[in-house]
């Protein structure tokens, strides 16, 4: 690994960038979802409101951090650095500068369903490590939603990748340049996002997060320096899985080549791919905005009856089509 | 008895879509003005010359804002009585405007004015009417 | 019976979803909850015993502050309640102004519980887009009393003021708008699907529940049960411009959400009648600064159920005795019986379908079990029972 693949790591296209992503991403939301409503959304904190979440991490992160007695106290603290890191790594592998990302892997769309397992099997340990009431309530929710969204998820991920006849994002990527798999895996692409939403723990689906009625879910008994974290990687995993559909549905950061020069065109796949994730997460947004929170039993037997069987279907069509 | 209408999910995209480009409603207050009617209820002013000190407005005061000062003395008949004046504790003030409806002189007002955080306690003790009135 | 307290889920008293504290003890299978303990007198604040030592006008603030949302139902309540004890009448116009303001305040406490409603459901789109209907009515309250919330409007004798000139159109114009948007969201919660799968259904009741439970307001008329004081018991100028009583008979908390976009939509067109109908006159008479003596019991359609107050005067400045029973004291059985049987997500949506104004319930009833006695404690002799308890020790 040269110096030049840690810098794309850490700064561009990796972690750096991707954190930027993510506190751009959640003024986004915050600016739709308040304009939606007839508000204004964050105003003052720099131009338009941009530094808010920024303040808000920073705020966070300056204070006290309480551990309660009962918890499990090494789970407890260093938790957080491991939730942050999964989509932290999961992130490497989308391609944003053209066909290659910066870490690449033959069968790294596997590495990406377990990046997202991860991510919910880290939830549910800081959940029970934390050993309040309402912890315990809300990781009993996040298993069950957990296991209901997790197989349309993966077929639908699947899906792009049988069209590609790769399992790797690059190859999927690729494969895209004759078309977007957005057409003909379009029930593929609403299956995603419906289980993105899951996955992501946003209304309908923010059951195990549910702040009328379980106070904070599974981030109850977190403050301080782990809050500002677990947030940040709820922002980053929302890019993620943003950028995830942008590569598997959308053709990453292709479109038409203007440029000869290898350079400037990177810029442009770079502004292609950003409109792109912007309009996933704009779609986000606005199904998230538009819907009241659902049960657990009733989400459980949305994804068990309805969106399980359409992803087969869907699976089964692109399967006969090939 | 009207026909219930047809469950769909997300009903509420049609709005939503139609505030996004209406102008919001918050108020930008402190960067913008805003428009209080002209009932507002906000801090009670009292006029040192037309307040005879006749304690009305201590007696009917419902939070206690008012305490009657002794600030001279004055001769009736063969008596001297103590001439009073009112002090206005208005970090009690609920802005009720008792006070105003029954103070058959006209004296006290309520005006406009909310932004009453101060820094002091003893800031916000009007004693501009305990100067006696001509 | 005993309940296993491993499964005890504290709901409250601090609690995002409650406004005001209550603590209700929900004892869970799972998330299914078999049994509900409610606790209150978190916001006791010895108001009755306050008010034996106020005069008569002083309690007029005293009491609107029970509550924020209900506030002028609670003054109105205590001044027709006074005003029954002196022998002369209050003008005709002053009357009608009461029920003009009453109904507006109907209104923006019916919008601030289903805004209520889509925040507790997860919705906060409805939320915010109702409170912004809602600022209107506070914005037509502010300009007739001076204040939105606590509005001091009513006074012995009659009202404070008169409506400011020109509001009367502007009254008419927010009216219209206000039943042009009660109309969208009655389609909104019964097409919403989210929305319809958390309320319909929910918290069901029937009126053999009402008859042993006896709860008052919406909740009653829920279920088919047609009660409203403001039908059955006029005051101010209700024999004059009544509603229309609105009931369901689904019993559920979808039922209550139309039953209380319909009574929106009744309270404009009350409003809209008592402006055109309005006589001219007097809008306030003077009123003794002593009160004759004597007892008088008065009740109100607040916009959550039956209000009642008990006053007692022995003549003098200050009243001997006042007492309130809201509505939402007589509800609180019903909301914990109706949460019986459902999941713990439930909790929020169930229990504040009675639209709980905990402010307002709080006063302290003493079960004595050893000597099987109930008995009401006043402020004075439980301030003398908790000397001598403490004195004991």
């Amino acid at each position: 690994m040269d110096l030049l693949q840690v810098v794309e790591l850490l700064v561009f296209p990796g972690l750096t960038f991707f954190v930027w992503l993510a506190f751009f991403f959640e003024w986004l939301e915050r600016k739709t979802a308040a304009r939606m409503q007839g508000r204004r959304g964050p105003v003052v904190t720099g131009p338009f409101g941009l530094l808010q979440p920024v303040a808000d991490f920073f705020k966070l992160a300056s204070k006290e951090e309480i551990v309660p007695a009962e918890s499990d106290t090494f789970v407890f603290r260093w938790g957080p650095a491991l939730y942050f890191a999964a989509p932290a790594i999961g992130i490497a592998f989308i391609p944003v500068m053209g066909y290659q990302s910066v870490l690449s892997n033959p069968i790294d769309l596997l590495f990406m369903l377990f990046v997202l397992t991860f991510s919910t099997l880290m939830a549910t340990l800081l959940g029970y490590a934390s050993a309040g009431r309402y912890s315990t309530i809300a990781i009993g929710r996040l298993v069950v939603q957990y296991t209901s969204y997790e197989v349309p998820l993966l077929i639908a991920m699947v899906t792009p990748a049988i069209l590609a006849g790769s399992l790797s994002i690059e190859g999927v990527v690729s494969a895209q340049g004759s078309g977007w798999y957005i057409l003909p895996g379009f029930v593929a692409f609403v299956v995603f996002i419906v289980a993105a939403l899951a996955e992501l723990e946003k209304p309908p689906f923010d059951i195990p997060e549910a702040s009328t009625e379980i106070v904070g879910g599974w981030m109850t008994e977190f403050s301080g320096n782990a809050l500002a974290y677990i947030k940040l990687t709820k922002n980053l995993s929302y890019v993620f899985l943003s950028a995830l559909a942008v590569s598997l549905f959308l053709g990453g950061p292709s479109g038409p080549v203007l440029f000869s020069d290898a350079n400037v065109q990177a810029v442009i796949y770079v502004c292609y791919f950003l409109v792109k994730l912007f309009a996933v997460g704009f779609l986000l947004f606005s199904i998230k905005t538009a819907l009241a929170r659902v049960r657990i039993d009733q989400a459980a037997r949305l994804f068990w009856t309805v969106l399980t069987p359409l992803s087969l279907v869907q699976l089964a069509v692109v399967v006969l089509l090939k | 008895m009207t026909k219930e209408p047809r469950r769909k999910v997300a009903s509420a995209m049609g709005e939503m879509f139609r505030t996004i480009v209406e102008h919001p409603v918050t108020a930008q207050y402190p960067f913008g003005k805003s428009v209080l009617p002209p009932r507002f209820r906000g801090k009670l002013d009292v006029d040192p010359v037309k307040c005879t000190g006749c304690s009305v407005c201590e007696i009917v005061c419902p939070a206690g804002v008012i305490t009657m000062v002794p600030v001279g003395k004055k001769t009736i008949g063969s008596r001297q009585v103590d001439i009073k004046r009112p002090l206005f504790d208005l970090y009690t003030c609920i802005s009720c405007g008792q006070c105003v409806d029954d103070c058959k002189f006209g004296a006290l007002t309520i005006t406009h004015d909310f932004e009453l955080a101060v820094f002091k306690k003893k800031s916000l003790v009007m004693e501009k009417a305990l100067k006696l009135g001509q | 019976m005993q309940y296993s307290t491993e499964g005890m889920m504290p709901f409250g008293p601090v609690h995002p979803s409650l406004k005001e504290p209550e603590y209700f003890k929900l004892y869970l299978e799972g998330e299914k909850i078999v049994h509900v303990e409610p606790r209150i007198g978190y916001v006791h604040r010895g108001i009755e015993r306050a008010a034996q030592e106020r005069t008569w006008v002083k309690n007029i603030y005293m009491f609107e502050r029970i509550c924020g949302i209900c506030s002028f139902h609670h003054s109105l309540t205590y001044t027709e309640g006074v005003e029954a004890l002196a022998p002369f009448e209050i003008p005709k116009r002053a009357k009608y102004l009461r029920e003009l303001v009453g109904e507006l305040e109907r209104i923006h406490s019916h919008l601030l519980w289903l805004g209520l409603l889509g925040h507790w459901a997860g919705f906060d789109t409805l939320f915010m887009w109702i409170w912004k209907d809602r600022e209107h009515i506070l914005d037509l309250e502010e300009a007739i009393s001076g204040n939105r919330v606590n509005k001091s409007y009513t006074t012995l004798g009659g009202v404070r003021n008169d409506l400011p000139d020109g509001l009367a159109d502007r009254i008419r114009a927010e009216m219209a708008y206000v039943e042009k948007r009660a109309e969208y969201y009655k389609s909104l919660v019964q097409s919403e699907e989210t929305l319809v799968v958390r309320t319909k259904g929910r918290g069901r009741i029937n009126q053999e529940i009402a008859r042993k439970l006896c709860p008052v307001g919406p909740l009653l008329r829920c279920t088919g049960i047609a009660r409203d004081i403001r039908a059955e018991d006029p005051y101010a100028a209700y024999d004059e411009v009544p509603p229309l009583v609105q009931t369901s008979n689904k019993g559920d908390i979808a039922s209550l959400l139309t039953l209380r976009l319909n009574e929106i939509t009744d309270s404009c067109r009350m409003v809209k009648e008592t402006l055109e109908k309005m006589p001219s006159g007097p809008y306030r008479v003077n009123f003794p600064r002593s009160v004759p003596a004597g007892e008088a019991s008065y009740h109100v359609e607040a916009p959550r159920g039956e209000l009642f107050y008990f006053v007692k005067s022995a003549g003098g400045s200050v009243p001997e005795r006042v007492k309130v029973r809201t509505s939402t004291l007589a509800n609180i059985l019903t909301a914990t019986e109706m949460l019986k049987g459902h999941t713990l997500a439930d909790v929020p949506v169930v229990l504040t379908g009675m639209d709980p104004c905990f402010g307002c319930m709080d006063r302290i009833s003493v079960v004595d079990v050893d000597k099987s006695r109930e008995w009401t404690v006043g402020g004075e002799a439980l301030r003398r029972y908790g000397i001598e308890y403490y004195r004991r020790k």
